[in-house]
């Protein structure tokens, strides 16, 4: 089991011999049990990480932020930054690299293996303390997770407790690491990759577009999925009321005549616009973190959307995004063994 | 009016109120929401995840439809709503508080028709918080109370097997009225246990912030600190605080054109924490990172909503506290405030 005192150390190493600017990792929280995202810049501050099941966010979404930080600076500090990484975070990183967003030696991927299990899903943990809320929430190796409420302590099996992207996880350990705290497990008795999506397209067309038809009903176009993840990097967004980044330079004209592909309106058509295009622009580039489907205040299962495409992405192509960092995209590479029926 | 509803009657009092809209919490896709009432209304819910703020204040609101023919003269076709009474079960107590707050911003200077349209048929039946529905919750701390009647027209009151039903408003007692077969009268026990019950809710251990009076000062004199960007640093600039908010009621008007020359102009939801929310036309953002805009949404609630009418803004739902994806937490936020 990883012992969260290695990745205080490694940290508080990293930052003693400025070998980094900063640490990204996970710490205590205030709202409830589960752990908040933190940036370490003073050594003395490491003691503060923690590594538990309550680990949710995908922090590669900080090293985003700082590089737009940076590229608005003055002053840009381009020193490279550490990131505490689980599997589906270092993959996130390694999309990141392939597109150039930053280079490998910026960044001090510190990887940390899931082993047996992976992060919570606060909803089913709700549901299964029936609405009282856990206190702690720990690995309690193999396969469980233990928890603590005010009752006492209690073992429950992941299975029942895991988020659903945890159950279908086909890499818990990180590959692209500078350092790994955790065994390697290759084989975890979950479920299969692709099932919920596999599910879904079980049942028939008409039943598909009014589940979703329902889902986009009620969005709320928070965009919280959108803002937390890791790869819808862009600095414009089709779906934003300023549809291109205007400048002092930008004339009148080109504000006047800018084009509006998605209304504000939060309506089932233009929620459906606003969540496909997100999906078709993850194409081959998400890499199931889950941090979409996690965030939204209306369980909207937006997995399945991205999953899906992932799914086409390793069947039609062979390719998981973020597998291998040092090798092209899907989106811009081609192979003479790709398949081409689709092109009539 | 004091009466006593056993839980069965529930569904009674619901049935007699024909040519009214019935909205109750139900509890689907794994969250808790208001939806139309068909036959029982299930109370058990901890808070629903929207506020009850859209019954009056929906997130698309239609100002008018246009339409413009090649040589007529243009048309404009008004389209101010006209609901049925709508009556709205399981209100807690602090989305009630909401409500006064919210008729404030859309009558003081000016009333705004459309939101007016909607909140005068509106009928709020709450329900106290015997517990509190969330870790995060702060009612007390933000000068409410679990079982307040303020903003609501009547109060419910979960006795075990039975609800205790309090007429607040004119309004919340004809509604009363018109179930009065499904009640009974409330004895000197029921007041009994009523009071007490109100009064073992009120010591349910709650979020804190320190002393609610101190804290326009101390924004006041932290205006300037760097804390602001210290706890938004890992802010991600959604919309999830503002739109779940009972009190948040910032908006964006746009022209929505379906076909040339046709359209209607609605109102929307706007959130003073996305970066396009301060955008001038030139290209200036006067709150151009994510610090300012946690300055901003706190000192809306806590100090400049106090300035114009007296009261605090925030009601101490936790919402914003409970489902922000990065653990931004304004009771924390307060707290440190206070303290610097």
């Amino acid at each position: 089991m990883v012992n969260p005192k290695e990745i205080r150390d490694y940290a508080a190493g990293l930052l003693e011999q400025g070998r980094v600017k900063s640490v990204i990792g996970y710490r205590r929280g205030t709202a409830g049990c589960f752990a908040e995202p933190c940036t370490l810049t003073e050594p003395g501050e490491a003691g503060s990480l923690v590594w538990d099941p309550t680990c949710l966010n995908n922090l590669a979404l900080y090293l985003v932020k700082d590089r737009k930080q940076q590229a608005a600076s003055r002053t840009p500090d381009r020193r490279p930054i550490g990131i505490v990484a689980k599997g589906c975070d270092s993959r996130a990183v390694a999309v990141l690299l392939q597109e150039n967003y930053f280079k490998r030696e910026e960044v001090v991927v510190i990887g940390v293996s899931c082993e047996g299990t992976g992060v919570v899903d606060p909803r089913k943990l709700k549901n299964s303390l029936k609405g009282r809320s856990a206190l702690k929430v720990e690995f309690g190796g193999g396969e469980s997770i233990r928890i603590t409420t005010r009752a006492g302590e209690s073992e429950l099996p992941a299975r029942e407790v895991l988020a659903d992207r945890c159950l279908e996880c086909r890499e818990a350990t990180p590959k692209l690491h500078d350092v790994l705290f955790g065994e390697s497990l290759a084989e975890r008795g979950y479920d299969a990759p692709f099932r919920a999506v596999k599910a879904a397209e079980a049942t028939s067309g008409e039943a598909r577009w009014a589940t979703w038809q329902h889902h986009f009903d009620r969005c709320l176009r928070c965009f919280a999925c959108r803002s937390v993840c890791p790869l819808c990097y862009c600095p414009e967004c089709v779906v934003d009321s300023t549809s291109f980044v205007i400048t002092p330079q930008t004339s009148a004209e080109e504000k006047a005549n800018r084009i509006r592909w998605c209304e504000r309106s939060a309506n089932t058509a233009e929620s459906a616009l606003y969540h496909l295009t997100r999906a078709i622009h993850l194409a081959g580039r998400c890499v199931d973190c889950g941090e979409c489907e996690r965030v939204c205040p209306v369980n909207i299962p937006l997995r399945l959307l991205n999953t899906k495409l992932e799914m086409e992405a390793f069947e039609q192509f062979d390719y998981q995004a973020g597998r291998d960092y040092d090798r092209p995209a899907l989106i811009s590479s081609f192979r003479d063994e790709d398949p081409n029926s689709f092109i009539r | 009016m004091e009466k006593i509803l056993a839980k069965e009657k529930l569904r009674d009092w619901v049935a007699s109120l024909q040519g009214c809209e019935v909205h109750g919490p139900a509890f689907a896709d794994a969250v808790w929401n208001y939806a139309k009432a068909e036959g029982d209304i299930d109370l058990r819910h901890t808070n629903t995840v929207g506020s009850v703020k859209a019954f009056a204040f929906p997130q698309r609101e239609v100002f008018f439809r246009f339409e413009h023919k090649r040589g007529e003269r243009p048309s404009l076709v008004p389209t101010l709503p006209e609901p049925r009474p709508t009556v709205v079960f399981g209100v807690r107590p602090c989305d009630g508080r909401g409500m006064p707050r919210n008729d404030t911003v859309f009558s003081k200077e000016f009333k705004d028709p459309y939101y007016w349209a909607r909140r005068d048929k509106l009928i709020l039946v709450g329900l106290a918080c015997i517990e509190p529905h969330s870790p995060n919750c702060f009612c007390q701390a933000a000068g409410g109370s679990p079982c307040s009647e303020e903003g609501l027209d009547i109060l419910m009151t979960d006795l075990g097997d039975r609800y205790h039903v309090r007429g607040v408003t004119a309004k919340g007692i004809e509604v009363m009225e018109r179930g009065r077969d499904a009640f009974k009268e409330a004895s000197g026990g029921d007041q009994a246990a009523v009071a007490k019950a109100h009064e073992a809710a009120c010591k349910e251990p709650q979020r804190t912030f320190g002393d609610l009076v101190a804290i326009p000062d101390a924004i006041r004199r932290n205006f300037e600190a760097p804390l602001w960007d210290e706890m938004a640093r890992h802010c991600i600039g959604c919309g999830i605080c503002t739109f779940l908010c009972p009190t948040c009621h910032c908006f964006d008007i746009n022209d929505e054109v379906s076909s040339p020359g046709k359209g209607e102009r609605v109102r929307t939801w706007d959130n003073c924490q996305f970066p396009d929310f301060t955008l001038h036309t030139s290209g200036h953002n006067p709150r151009d990172n994510l610090g300012m805009r946690l300055r901003q949404r706190v000192s809306h609630k806590f100090l400049y909503f106090v300035e114009n009418h007296q009261t605090q803004q925030c009601t101490g739902c936790g919402r914003c506290i409970s489902e922000c994806p990065v653990g931004i937490d304004i009771a924390a936020v307060l707290e440190r405030v206070s303290q610097s």
